[in-house]
């Protein structure tokens, strides 16, 4: 499923929110793929993500390690992360290249960084899944501002009342932002929930707050 | 899932992560609603919801059909027997340089019915396979919606699958660019009929000749659709690689 796709919010809330996905297909380069996605774990990790996690382990802020995230590997091993800096992305991406392993490479974020980095690296982008938004009864969504922080686990793991819970929890200072924010992102389990996109949404509510609270 | 009477304490953590609100406190004991529960599991997950008495367990009958359409359609730890993918997934656009799933000269569409954060009935799954059916559809052989079908050429789902609820089920496809215009307006008029919300995908390929530019789809502007800002991108490093 398009799990990265459909993330809510405005540019500039989504400037330093990229989803990486490197995806061995089923019956044409699963086998024996484990190898090269350990490199890339290791690439990953080296450069420092903002989340990282499987759909056999949960996330590292769940209490996943990496070791396990590794080990849990199976006939069709994925690596699942985001980045929260386009200089980290960019730094992932250069280096998988370099790798060569002949896996297909997707990358959410906002299109006019994700093509820019692409042109940077020679790299020719093949497809794209273009989100159209939402239709139907839309007046049984939450609002916009739970939305943001939903729409960041495609999977629907992040309940509306989690987001609003952690939201009146930070606005009312019983709880401190980057709780809030771990709180919010640990049903996500595969580890494409941005924790940091999500310290900055909570700012909004309780602007007294800064980030090394 | 289930509740273990005699464990739980009635603290009401669980509560507030059910996506769905499945979960009440009743006698001070934690009671999940079997009809609106779609099994994905968050509640039970040990690391997440941290049940101080570990009350919660996961349905032993949950992967026996057709209570299971609602794991694997709303569980992403959950595998497809069939599919090999996670959830209720495929592979989408994710392998689509090796796959060519989606050709040049064709739109992948993906209509992710009850997604964000409402659900869905698969009867709004079958008004919109049903609506569809005029165009005599291919759905994506991997998409675990394709088991569902009772008759594929008319869009009718199983009796039995029509009677779950589930996070998302996702319909999918590939159609000729010159059918757009048209599968959008089915689309959009359904809409006004179902009683969820879905997310709409829309797949294409890059143009060789302008391959840092986001590919245009004109038809898009008469439906009053516009692409996000932010999108889903294949990079084109998977090998071997699909050219056409």
């Amino acid at each position: 499923m398009s799990h990265s796709l459909h993330r809510r919010g405005s540019c500039e809330s989504l400037k330093d929110d990229f989803v990486l996905l490197v995806t061995p297909s089923v019956g044409i380069n699963n086998k024996g793929s484990a190898d090269a996605l350990w490199k890339i774990l290791d690439i990953v990790q080296e450069v420092g993500p903002d989340n990282l996690g499987s759909y056999e382990t949960g996330t590292i802020f769940t209490g996943a390690t990496v070791e396990e995230i590794r080990t849990a590997m199976g006939d069709t091993p994925r690596v699942r992360c985001c980045f929260d800096s386009r200089e980290k992305m960019f730094e992932v991406i250069k280096r998988i290249k370099e790798l060569d392993a002949g896996l297909s490479v997707v990358i959410s974020g906002l299109n006019e960084d994700v093509l820019e980095m692409a042109k940077d690296l020679d790299l020719r982008p093949h497809s794209v899944n273009y989100s159209l938004g939402i239709h139907g009864r839309t007046e049984k969504l939450p609002p916009e501002e739970v939305l943001e922080f939903i729409t960041m686990c495609g999977h629907g793991m992040i309940s509306r009342n989690l987001v609003k819970e952690n939201i009146e929890a930070v606005r009312a200072g019983r709880k401190k932002i980057h709780d809030a924010a771990v709180a919010i992102a640990q049903p996500c389990v595969c580890g494409i929930f941005n924790v940091d996109r999500a310290e900055k949404l909570l700012k909004k509510f309780c602007p007294q707050q800064n980030e090394a609270d | 899932m289930l509740v273990h009477e005699e464990l739980c304490v009635g603290c009401g953590l669980c509560v507030k992560y059910c996506p769905v609100g499945a979960i009440s406190i009743v006698d001070r004991k934690a009671v999940i609603d079997q009809d609106k529960c779609l099994e994905c599991g968050t509640c039970g997950r040990k690391r997440v919801v941290k049940c101080p008495r570990g009350a919660l367990y996961e349905n032993p009958g949950v992967y026996t059909y057709p209570r299971s359409i609602r794991k694997f359609f709303s569980d992403p730890m959950a595998y497809h027997p069939e599919t090999k993918v996670p959830g209720r997934g495929t592979e989408e656009v994710k392998t689509n340089d090796v796959t060519g799933r989606v050709k040049r000269g064709e739109y992948g569409i993906a209509i992710e019915m009850g997604r964000p954060s409402v659900g869905a009935s698969y009867v709004d799954v079958e008004k919109m396979t049903m609506a569809l059916a005029k165009f005599n559809i291919e759905y994506e052989a991997k998409n675990p919606v394709k088991s569902l079908f009772l008759d594929e050429a008319k869009g009718t789902l199983k009796e039995e699958a029509k009677q779950q609820r589930v996070i998302s089920g996702i319909i999918e496809f590939t159609i000729p660019a010159e059918e757009l215009d048209d599968v959008l307006a089915t689309v959009m008029e359904t809409a006004k009929t179902i009683d969820t919300v879905f997310s709409l995908d829309l797949i294409c390929r890059f143009d060789d000749e302008h391959p840092y530019e986001m590919p245009k789809v004109p038809e898009l502007a008469k439906f009053g659709l516009e692409p996000r800002p932010n999108s889903k991108i294949n990079l084109g490093m998977g090998r071997p690689l699909v050219e056409e």
